[in-house]
C-alpha cells in the first residue's frame, strides 16, 4: 500500500495520459501538448529514479559499514569478557589452592610431622613439605583449567537457551 | 498559519516547521514503516505554506539516516518548495547538515543539490 502511495503523483499523471488517449477527434496540437507533458513527467521520473537509486545504494553502503563496525565491536567485547572471566577464575583457583596448601601444611606441621620425624627422620618431613610447595603451581593450573572448562560449558548452555 | 511540530521517535525524524519564521527543520533518522503516513501531513502543510510563504524560507535538514521511501518524500518536499522561487520577493534556501565523519550523507546532499533547482548549502554539523 505504502509503495503505491509514495508514487501517487506519478500514477495520477499516468492515468491522465491514459484518459487522454481514449479521447476522440483531437487535433495534432492537442496531441503535441499532451506528449510534451508526458515527456516532462517521464524526465522527472528518470531524474528521480537516478537520484533515489544513488542515495539508496549509498545508504546501503552506510548500513553495511555500521554492521561491520558493530560486528567488530562485538568480537572485541567478547574478548574482553573472556579475558575478565579468565582473570576472575585464575584468582579463584589461586585462593583455593593457597588455602588448601595452608591447611595441608598445618596438618603436616601439627599432626603428621612428629610421627614422621620419630620414625623416618627430619629430612623426610622436609621433602614432604617441599613436595607440597612444588605441587602448588601445577595444582593451581589444573584447577584453573577445570574451572574455565566449567565456565565455558555454562556459557554455552546460556547461549543455547 | 500554525506551525507543524512532530516529535522525534526511534524511526521518524523531528519536524519543526515554523510558518512565522520560515524556518523548516527536519532532524534525526527517517525509517518509518509507512513513509506515506508520516510524510502526508508534512506535504499537506507545505502545500498550505507555499500559498503564503514567509519572505525568507530556510529548510534545515539534519538527517543521520533515512530509507529509500523517505528519500523520495524528501525530494518531494524540495520539489514542492521550488514553487516559492517563482513568487516575487520570496527567497528559499536549503541547508543540508552532515556530521564531519559522515561522508555518505554529504554525498547524498550533493545528489539532492544536483536534482533540485534550489539554492543549496551543504554544511558540516560540528
Amino acid at each position: 500500500m505504502s509503495e503505491i502511495n509514495i508514487y501517487q503523483r506519478e500514477l495520477d499523471n499516468l492515468e491522465q495520459s491514459k484518459l487522454f488517449l481514449k479521447k476522440r477527434n483531437l487535433t495534432s496540437s492537442e496531441y503535441r501538448i499532451e506528449l510534451e507533458k508526458l515527456i516532462e513527467n517521464y524526465e522527472d521520473i528518470v531524474s528521480q529514479s537516478k537520484v533515489i537509486t544513488k542515495i539508496s545504494d549509498r545508504l546501503q553502503k552506510k548500513l553495511d559499514q555500521t554492521n561491520e563496525k558493530l560486528y567488530n565491536r562485538n568480537i572485541q567485547l567478547q574478548d574482553t569478557i573472556d579475558e575478565l572471566t579468565k582473570t576472575k577464575i585464575s584468582r579463584k583457583a589461586t585462593t583455593i589452592v593457597f588455602i588448601v596448601a595452608i591447611i595441608l601444611f598445618l596438618i603436616l606441621e601439627s599432626i603428621i610431622e612428629p610421627y614422621i620425624e620419630k620414625f623416618t627422620g627430619f629430612y623426610t618431613a622436609l621433602f614432604i613439605k617441599l613436595g607440597i610447595a612444588l605441587l602448588i603451581k601445577p595444582a593451581e593450573m589444573l584447577l584453573e583449567h577445570s574451572l574455565l572448562k566449567k565456565a565455558r560449558k555454562e556459557k554455552l548452555i546460556v547461549t543455547e537457551t | 498559519m500554525e506551525s507543524l511540530i512532530i516529535k522525534k521517535t526511534k524511526q521518524t525524524p523531528e519536524i519543526n516547521f515554523n510558518a512565522q519564521s520560515g524556518v523548516l527543520e527536519i532532524k534525526g533518522r527517517s525509517i518509518p514503516e509507512n513513509s506515506f503516513e508520516f510524510y502526508t501531513p508534512v506535504l499537506s502543510w507545505i502545500d498550505q505554506y507555499i500559498k503564503k510563504p514567509n519572505e525568507n524560507t530556510i529548510i534545515k535538514v539534519y538527517l543521520e539516516y533515512f530509507n529509500t521511501s523517505s528519500s523520495k518524500f524528501i525530494l518531494e518536499i524540495f520539489k514542492k518548495l521550488q514553487k516559492i522561487q517563482n513568487i516575487d520577493n520570496k527567497n528559499i534556501l536549503i541547508e543540508w547538515y552532515y556530521d564531519k565523519n559522515d561522508e555518505e550523507m554529504m554525498e547524498t546532499g550533493k545528489d539532492y543539490k544536483d536534482v533540485t533547482e534550489l539554492p543549496f548549502e551543504i554544511i558540516i554539523n560540528e
